[in-house]
């Protein structure tokens, strides 16, 4: 219990550096909210061209891509993380998180809650601009189990940007999630329903976190009927969390022993 | 690179290694602070050893990598103090002190709330002097530590040397040869050809 404190400690330290810095570039938090605005806005009119019905009744098209876009936000920072690990390096700051008492794993894993996070609480204001100012429509009750949900997927999401960063660590190839990203927009439901899709790719959808996540967060946040049994999806959502946590874990420290025999873990 | 090394730190002494560049003195450091596994052989402090148990081993370690890096840009002399504390594992009843003690100790009390990017190099030296010892580590592990330290840092560094051998631990410095300043070691040796050789 002791050390779960300590490391709680560590991690909410970090996430106190990470936002210091973050608020030091004064830009950044305004130009992230305009960047917002404008992919809201976009997807509010292409909404417009949306044959009703696809996604159900009319006009929730806007509703259906937004939560999709939020939840992706949350993936991509997740993912972005080994960017992060990159900049450590060549920044020579890893070398004091390897030397710490926490170590490298636990450092890594500390790193990524700023992120997390941030993309969490903007998500939360990008919802909150969609419905005030697009009148997207917030189903009030969801909205707590819709926090309990986003906290599962984030750790879930986490487990993978956990797997990316043991890549980096092990490769030091500045490994862009990118592809990965577009391949969840367009195989986890963001932008249009899984049906459209060919079959014969589908079964992507049953082997990830992000597609029970976001169709929960849909079912939750807009009160529409879910695609699968609730209580289905989220059994499958906690599941990967528990299975991927320890397996994402495990190839980070093994990245770590592979990196200290070779010489190679604080090089960049 | 290194081959055959046996070093022990007695308590309370201060031994430095010395060498030509590329000699091995840094690789020697990253072996004893876990960055690097030897190929053979292992590393100890107090029976306790680095892969083992990180977190017991790396409490009793201080390590000043040579080179200036290892300071985030706009984070402030306090700040990093602060997170590496937390990162330290030092209690939380006693951070305040020891971060205090750290400035003190290392002139930077005028300096707590400037950013890192805005220090001299002297004072980022000294920063990284106070980031390595803020949590009273038992072994001090110094590469290079003079680098860009003017009389009164390296008054101070001497001083948080002694500070570190009067509670029974170890210091371990690395200087390049020709380094005249090796009074105040009890012990020094140099690496050539891969071997520790004591002078």
């Amino acid at each position: 219990m002791s050390a779960i404190c300590q490391y709680a400690g560590t991690v909410a330290a970090t996430v106190k550096r990470d936002a210091a810095v973050f608020l030091s570039y004064r830009t950044r938090f305004v130009t992230q909210i305009l960047a917002m605005l404008i992919t809201i806005t976009m997807f509010y009119y292409v909404s417009k061209l949306v044959r009703p019905g696809v996604v159900g009744p009319d006009g929730k098209y806007f509703a259906y891509v937004v939560v999709g876009i939020v939840a992706l936000a949350v993936l991509t920072a997740a993912l972005n993380t080994a960017q992060l690990i990159r900049m450590e390096l060549l920044a020579g700051t890893f070398e004091r998180i390897v030397i710490s008492p926490i170590g490298p794993v636990g450092g890594v894993v500390a790193l990524m809650a700023f992120p997390v996070l941030y993309a969490i609480g903007l998500a939360g204001v990008m919802l909150i601009v969609a419905a005030s100012v697009f009148g997207f429509p917030i189903h009030l009750a969801g909205v707590p189990a819709a926090l309990v949900v986003s906290a599962v997927a984030a750790s879930a999401f986490t487990c993978i940007g956990i797997l990316f960063a043991a890549g980096v660590l092990a490769f030091k190839a500045a490994m862009s999630p990118t592809w990965v990203i577009a391949a969840f927009s367009i195989l986890g439901g963001i932008y249009f329903p899984l049906r459209l899709i060919p079959g014969w790719i589908r079964w992507f959808s049953d082997v990830q976190p992000f597609t029970p996540a976001v169709d929960l967060l849909r079912h939750l946040l807009l009160g529409t009927p879910a695609v699968q049994p609730v209580e289905a999806e989220m059994l499958k959502l906690l599941g990967f969390t528990v299975l991927l946590m320890p397996v994402a874990v495990m190839v980070l420290t093994l990245a770590v022993s592979t990196s200290r025999r070779r010489g190679t873990l604080i090089e960049y | 690179m290194l081959r055959d090394v046996d070093l022990d730190l007695p308590g309370g002494t201060a031994t430095c290694i010395t060498g030509r560049n590329g000699a091995g003195k840094t690789t020697l450091l990253r072996i004893a602070t876990g960055i690097l596994a030897p190929d053979r052989g292992i590393v100890t402090i107090d029976g306790i050893s680095a892969p083992g148990r990180w977190r017991e081993y790396h409490r009793r370690i201080g390590f000043l990598s040579a080179g200036d890096r290892g300071l985030y840009a706009r984070v402030t002399v306090k700040g990093h103090l602060e997170h590496w504390s937390a990162l330290a594992l030092i209690p939380r009843g006693q951070r305040k002190q020891l971060v205090a003690e750290a400035v003190d100790r290392f002139g930077l009390t005028q300096l707590t709330g400037r950013r890192a990017d805005r220090l001299s190099q002297g004072q980022r030296q000294r920063l990284r002097l106070a980031l390595a010892l803020v949590h009273r580590p038992k072994v001090l592990l110094l590469d290079e530590p003079r680098n860009s330290l003017d009389a009164d840092g390296q008054e101070m560094l001497s001083a948080a040397m002694t500070d570190v051998l009067r509670r029974g631990g170890a210091v371990l410095c690395c200087a390049p040869a020709g380094d005249e300043k090796l009074d105040g070691f009890d012990r020094v040796a140099v690496i050539e050809d891969g071997m520790l050789r004591f002078v």
